[in-house]
């Protein structure tokens, strides 16, 4: 049942990716408003794909990595609806879909079934500990997607150019403004999401902090998104290099998610194995 | 009897503002003047569209001639005094299908002065509610205008033609939204007070620029202008102090030197926490150095940039137009589908009852005359036979015509024409 919603998920994942291409370069605004709205039916379906498994199961879907993409796409496609409803900005959905159709794409690729959970980790610190990290993941998510759209539009203006492209794309200040609040939301899940997985660690683990591979990464990206936001406040960071090195840490953090565990075994769960 | 769509109007292109101002309706007058139209005998409906760059009549007549000469007559009376010379010259007359596609272009923007600005579309729908309100608003033209309000919306979506501005000052402003996503809390510096500048000073005032600094070398221009404009002179020496305070900075002095170099961006960039600056260089010669193009959130464009950019446009424009004409193309011969549709059924009846009529005459003289001695069942089965033999000779032409008026444009209105003209039907 909840890999038929998954797959149906994927199939107006991939719609939703078609249409924000047609919006974007045959500039139709008449489908302005259709290309989220079948994002939006997707996410409702991908909502009951996760809810149902999560009823069969009796836990969060997060320790396997197909569980994990698939939700992690799940939280950034209704960040993107939020961002929707309140900024209109339809552009950053033709990143979103996208991304969104590949990685519910790659969770069918790592395999049907669900294993029993280990019984050490069936703790209602999960729950909280993974909706607060991926909270985190998917409002930088959302920063990449408009810090992608800020350097397009930079990128024209330097140069000189004037497409029909870049009638699609919000002002340089709204972009950076959106890239800063989404990182004023981000930081904090994301800080709040590692102090409660330490929690949970020292309960089940024994102890707050190991030097585990995936550990030691999170506080590197944790001590860069802070530098950012630190730079942004007092220093004026702004602009092109803003958006650039908010698109670096994204990479760090989806290279990571991605490879993470084929390159540094680690005993955190939710990655590749 | 069939209604025609006249406008009789001057706009942008055939007369000059000071005549389009004097010639123009104000909105509390609007209604008054349109009942004063409907008292003309010839004309059914009116509507009366007054904007700064145009004003037209449009009407539905039974007669497309008296009513122009009529509207023509009624533009004189009330307006014809207030200009020098003829109105005559400065009108222009549109009857019929052209009539009904000038309407739709003027809907669509696409006759406006700027093609593609928006505001037109809601100025026509204010006119057309004056005109309701008025009571001078019938079937012909309630549709006719809401065909046209649904014409402007399908050329603003299925064309760019709406996207598109030409004009270098609005190639600026429109460069200038793509940087600043309002202007309201922005200050413009303009260096130097020419004309063209003064100009652009104004264009980014109307989108909202509030506050605005200007300088000269000789100060007291920079202050005239400043008290014109609403803006605050400051000295020219110390235009670089002020220099971090503004997010648009036009520069359109004659100077041979340049006035601000990349080095000072540099620094006044780090003073404003690297807020972005776009620099607009209007001057013949360079007022500003290339290479401030060069620095992260700094913008650089020259007047040859805006011409550029501005020419880009016209040619994309161009295409966009040839997509929206040939919609509007199609929309008119949608309705003038509807209106000949309108004349079709009167056609039809009417026809039915020539041919009804000479059947009973005929019948009558018969039965009375030679064929008296028939029994009742007789005189039945003749008018049963008379009966089937008419409705056997109109149908085809009928089921024609109501071919023809859904299907095909001109053909329909000339099939109803020549009914009414071989039987005689407009009397009826």
């Amino acid at each position: 049942m909840d890999v038929i919603l998954l797959k149906l998920t994927a199939l107006l994942y991939l719609l939703a990716t078609g249409s924000f291409i047609v919006y974007v370069f045959l500039v139709r605004e008449s489908i302005s408003k259709l290309s989220p709205l079948i994002l939006a039916v997707g996410f409702l379906l991908h909502t009951a794909a996760i809810g149902v498994h999560f009823f069969q199961t009796g836990y969060p879907n997060v320790t396997q990595f197909r569980e994990a993409l698939s939700l992690y796409s799940w939280v950034m496609v209704a960040g993107f609806l939020v961002v929707q409803f309140n900024y209109r900005l339809t552009i950053l959905g033709s990143i979103i879909a996208p991304l969104a159709f590949m990685m519910t794409l790659a969770a069918f690729a790592f395999g049907a079934g669900s294993e029993k959970l280990p019984a050490g980790l069936k703790s209602y610190w999960l729950a909280v500990h993974v909706s607060l990290a991926f909270l985190g993941n998917a409002a930088f998510a959302l920063a990449f997607g408009v810090s992608i759209i800020y350097l397009l539009q930079e990128r024209h203006l330097k140069h000189k150019k004037m497409t029909r492209l870049m009638k699609r794309f919000p002002s340089l200040e709204a972009l950076d403004r959106l890239n800063y609040v989404l990182l004023v939301w981000g930081f904090p899940f994301m800080t709040l999401g590692i102090i409660t997985g330490s929690v949970w660690a020292s309960i089940h683990w024994g102890d707050y902090w190991s030097w585990d591979p995936r550990l030691i990464s999170s506080s590197i990206v944790w001590l860069f998104y802070g530098a950012l936001l630190h730079g942004r406040i007092t220093a004026g960071l702004r602009g092109r290099k803003a958006a650039v090195l908010t698109v670096f840490g994204f990479c760090v953090v989806l290279g990571y998610f991605l490879s993470g565990g084929l390159i540094f075994p680690s005993r955190h769960g939710g990655r590749f194995e | 009897m069939q209604k025609e769509i006249v406008i009789v109007g001057l706009n942008h292109r055939s007369a000059s503002i000071e005549v389009r101002e004097s010639v123009a309706f104000e909105n509390a007058y609007v209604k008054d003047a349109l009942v004063q139209l409907r008292a003309y005998p010839s004309i059914q409906e009116g509507v009366i569209l007054s904007t700064c760059n145009r004003v037209e009549i449009v009407a539905a007549a039974s007669d497309s001639q008296s009513a122009c000469a009529d509207i023509k007559r009624f533009l004189g009376d009330h307006r014809g005094h207030r200009i020098p010379g003829s109105l005559e010259e400065h009108v222009y007359t549109y009857e019929g299908r052209d009539a009904i596609r000038h309407l739709f272009r003027v809907a669509a923007s696409l006759d406006s002065m700027v093609v593609g600005e928006p505001q037109i579309l809601g100025q026509l729908k204010d006119h057309y509610d004056f005109a309701r309100q008025a009571g001078t608003i019938g079937t012909i033209l309630h549709r006719l205008f809401h065909h046209s309000f649904t014409v402007a919306k399908r050329v603003r979506t299925e064309t760019g033609v709406a996207s598109r501005v030409v004009s270098v000052s609005s190639v600026a402003v429109d460069l200038a939204k793509r940087i600043f996503d309002r202007f309201d809390d922005k200050t413009v510096m303009l260096i130097g007070a020419g004309k063209i500048g003064d100009l652009m000073a104004r264009h980014l005032q109307s989108h909202g620029v509030q506050s605005l600094m200007i300088t000269n070398r000789t100060f007291g221009r920079a202050a005239e202008l400043a008290a014109k404009i609403h803006g605050s002179p400051i000295q020219f020496e110390d235009f670089p102090r002020y220099l971090k305070m503004a997010d648009l900075v036009l520069g359109c002095t004659g100077s041979p030197e340049i006035l601000v170099d990349a080095a000072t961006v540099e620094r006044v960039l780090r003073e404003r926490k690297q807020r972005a600056m776009f620099f607009i260089d209007l001057g013949d010669r360079r007022n500003f150095d290339p290479q401030i193009n060069d620095i992260d959130n700094a913008y650089l464009y020259n007047i040859d940039d805006l011409k550029e950019v501005a020419e880009e446009n016209l040619q994309e424009r161009s295409n966009e137009a040839e997509k929206a004409e040939s919609i509007i193309h199609e929309e008119v011969l949608s309705f003038t589908r509807w209106i000949s549709s309108l004349d079709q059924v009167p056609t039809i009846t009417a026809l039915r009852q020539r041919f009804d009529e000479i059947r009973r005459k005929e019948m009558e003289r018969s039965l009375t005359g030679a064929l008296k001695d028939l029994s009742p069942q007789q005189k039945e089965a003749l008018e049963d036979m008379t009966n089937a033999m008419i409705n056997k000779m109109l149908h085809s032409p009928i089921s024609r015509l109501k071919r023809n008026t859904q299907s095909d444009d001109e053909e329909g209105t000339l099939y109803v024409d020549a009914l009414k003209k071989l039987f005689d039907l407009t009397e009826k």
